[in-house]
């Protein structure tokens, strides 16, 4: 609508990701660099998928069956790449060790594997803000907005916020209990995260349906809260047991 | 043995320096001014020519890339491409011409006229192609500043930066700020080259910078190796990512004053031991450092050299770092014996290595950027992370080489490789798949 209003979308969309940002990940260079690597990580893998389905698109009629095809095999396509991300994750870890062993500094905390893990989520997440809402928000600055046929309640630029602020909170925190649940070898944080990605992105299917916006957007949120308490307890928990087993020495 | 990874129990993690604290700090500094000129970029390109130059298809500016050619919508694709590339090939001629002429008067020590020319080129940038910028600008958003007032403004902003592109007394953060605006400026300029021409441009400058810098004749190899032998500092226009002050939060405080000296300490002695090995850095930092061999070892993993890298053919100039600068460092130096903090020794030599790249590529890199911009967002997004990854690939191979590398072929190869893709593949999956709200 104006330039405000374009701010605020994107800070609708930013601003947990940019205040993390700015508090957490600003202060330390490396986990700059593992932010920049785990966005183009992403990238890389939403290129492989849109080439696997260049043949197939556009997808010409609003029906949910394509799209439900679509969200389940770029769901779990992400999730196996996430897998691929741990490996690496694991490789880096030990070189670090390595490095700080040869320079004798202490190696890695537990709260430096949770930080490597949280970069690594919200890198993630910013790409997939900035994919699939920012480059989509520049009518936005100028003079007038925009309805969709199938949401005519709520500009399409604020469901395209709201959405992709959900996102950024579930890829982020799924990145945590991801690398947790890998790390400790727990079954159940490890089946949370492709289930819960996979239920948000159901869910959006819901805005295909008329008037279907108004209820998946507040599912959405709904599921990105339920990330956030769910790695809220987790990393309560394992940062506790830490500290018992460190003072019990 | 277990290794020493349980601090006492008294401190808390936060105030234990971790080894992921102060890691890669060289590469960031190198990566934000990058990313601060493809930002300016993008954003006065995109607000530039949103009404105005979509409707008049006014002639693009007679350059030296558009010689040969000058592309025209009406032409076929295939006439386009051929006209591109003689574009290219004359563009790089020129530019290998200069380059040569550059390196035979580098050569017969004309290094003053060098610096003379060196500061015409940059007066001339940032007071004529800059005072254009600022006029368009101005129109543009209808800011009331008069002719006279913007005029004693900008001759002031273009000769401050002329005293501070060659000084060694002015603050680094002022050289650098310049540095980059004189980059903004020329990718602006290039970017209003037409489509074809540009990216067809871009290769054949990644190509050329591949071969000037690897090859045995390459016109910059010889440079450095000249410069080398010499002991003196590159005559070329580069921006040195020197950390401004010691703004590490982990440091303790009372490294502050000897970290500020750093920034001028680091700077000429790294030269001196460009192409011998750090037998003699060893020896000046035994003395100051409690354990050489960890010193040692952590010089190599963060000893970068400078990586010197093409330039632009207007800006390949004499950087006048003269000898006085060179007995600074030996006059700080009397300040560390003092510090027997070896923790902030440690962290003094962790940052002690700038790196330098080029002027040149920020400049194309920002031009690619720009390029990008004016088709979609979503391309710039993914060229600047395939810039910015290209910039890290081409960091850890210089931690790894040793020796001076080109700074644009990965980056511009990851670049192109990266919007085409996004164009054509990426583009209609993600905005079709968002414009129905439907989101992974």
């Amino acid at each position: 609508m104006t330039v405000a209003a374009g701010v605020g979308y994107v800070l609708i969309a930013l601003g947990p990701a940019l205040s993390l940002l700015a508090s957490v990940i600003a202060k330390k260079p490396f986990l700059i660099l593992t932010l920049l690597s785990s966005t183009l990580f992403w990238l890389i893998s939403l290129i492989i998928l849109a080439g696997a389905w260049r043949a197939f698109l556009p997808v010409k009629s609003t029906e949910l069956w394509p799209y439900s095809i679509l969200i389940l095999t770029s769901v779990g396509f992400q999730e196996g790449i996430r897998i691929g991300f741990w490996r690496l994750f694991k490789k880096m870890e030990d070189m670090l060790n390595a490095f700080a062993d040869r320079v004798s500094k202490p190696r890695l905390f537990l709260t430096d594997k949770m930080l490597l893990a949280l970069a690594g989520g919200l890198g993630h997440g910013l790409a997939h803000a900035v994919f699939f809402c920012l480059s989509l928000l520049t009518p936005a600055f100028g003079p007038a907005t925009f309805y969709v046929d199938k949401c005519p309640s709520i500009p399409f630029f604020l469901i395209s916020a709201i959405i992709a602020l959900g996102f950024v909170i579930i890829h982020t925190f799924s990145m945590v209990i991801a690398f947790n649940g890998y790390t400790e070898g727990k079954r159940k944080d490890q089946i949370f995260v492709p289930f819960a990605h996979l239920i948000a992105a159901l869910i959006t299917l819901i805005n295909l349906v008329p008037g279907g916006c108004n209820i998946g957007l507040p599912l959405l949120c709904i599921m990105a809260g339920t990330t956030l308490y769910y790695s809220w307890q987790l990393v309560w928990r394992r940062l506790t047991e830490h500290q018992t087993t460190r003072s019990s020495d | 043995m277990p290794p020493p990874d349980d601090p006492p129990s008294t401190t808390t993690a936060a105030t234990k320096t971790s080894i992921i604290d102060s890691l890669g700090v060289e590469i960031v500094g190198v990566m934000s001014p990058v990313s601060i000129c493809m930002l300016l970029v993008v954003l006065i390109l995109t607000s530039l020519s949103s009404p105005s130059t979509t409707s008049s298809t006014s002639p693009p500016p007679v350059t030296a890339a558009t010689l040969i050619y000058v592309e025209s919508d009406s032409d076929s694709p295939s006439h386009k491409l051929l006209g591109a590339v003689l574009d290219a090939a004359a563009f790089v001629a020129l530019i290998a011409a200069a380059t040569f002429v550059l390196v035979l008067l580098y050569y017969y020590n004309f290094t003053s006229f060098l610096k003379n020319y060196l500061r015409f080129s940059v007066f001339f940038v940032l007071f004529s192609m800059g005072g254009s910028i600022m006029a368009s600008l101005l129109q543009h958003f209808s800011i009331p500043l008069d002719a006279p007032t913007s005029f004693i403004l900008l001759f002031n902003f273009a000769i401050l930066g002329v005293l501070s592109v060659f000084s060694p007394a002015v603050p680094i953060l002022l050289r650098q700020s310049y540095m980059v605006s004189v980059a903004v400026i020329v990718a602006v300029w290039f970017a209003r080259l037409p489509e074809w021409t540009t990216w067809v441009l871009l290769i054949a400058l990644a190509l050329y910078d591949l071969a000037a810098v690897l090859c045995p004749h390459g016109p910059l190899r010889i440079l450095v190796e000249l410069a080398s032998s010499r002991d003196e500092e590159l005559p070329a226009l580069v921006y040195e990512a020197r950390p401004a002050d010691s703004s590490h939060p982990v440091s303790p405080p009372a490294s502050t004053p000897v970290a500020s000296l750093g920034s001028v300490e680091m700077q000429p002695v790294s030269e001196a031991s460009n192409s011998n090995s750090s037998s003699v850095d060893e020896e000046e930092r035994s003395p100051l450092v409690s354990s050489p061999p960890v010193v040692r070892e952590n010089l190599s993993n963060f000893n970068h050299e400078q990586v010197r890298e093409s330039n632009n053919s207007n800006h390949a100039v004499v950087e006048m770092e003269t000898g006085e600068s060179e007995t600074l460092p030996l006059v700080e130096r009397e300040g560390f014996r003092s510090s027997s903090n070896s923790d902030s020794e440690f962290e003094m030599f962790d940052s002690t290595r700038g790196i330098r790249l080029g002027l040149g590529d920020f400049v194309f890199y920002s031009v690619l950027v720009g390029r990008a911009a004016m088709y979609d967002l979503m391309t710039v997004y993914a060229c600047y992370l395939a810039i910015i990854s290209g910039l890290g690939c081409t960091l850890i191979l210089l931690s790894v080489f040793r020796h001076a590398l080109p700074a644009l072929p990965i980056s511009i190869t990851l670049g192109v490789i990266f919007y085409f893709l996004t164009r054509l593949l990426m583009e209609p999956f993600v905005v079709g798949a968002s414009t129905n709200l439907v989101m992974f």
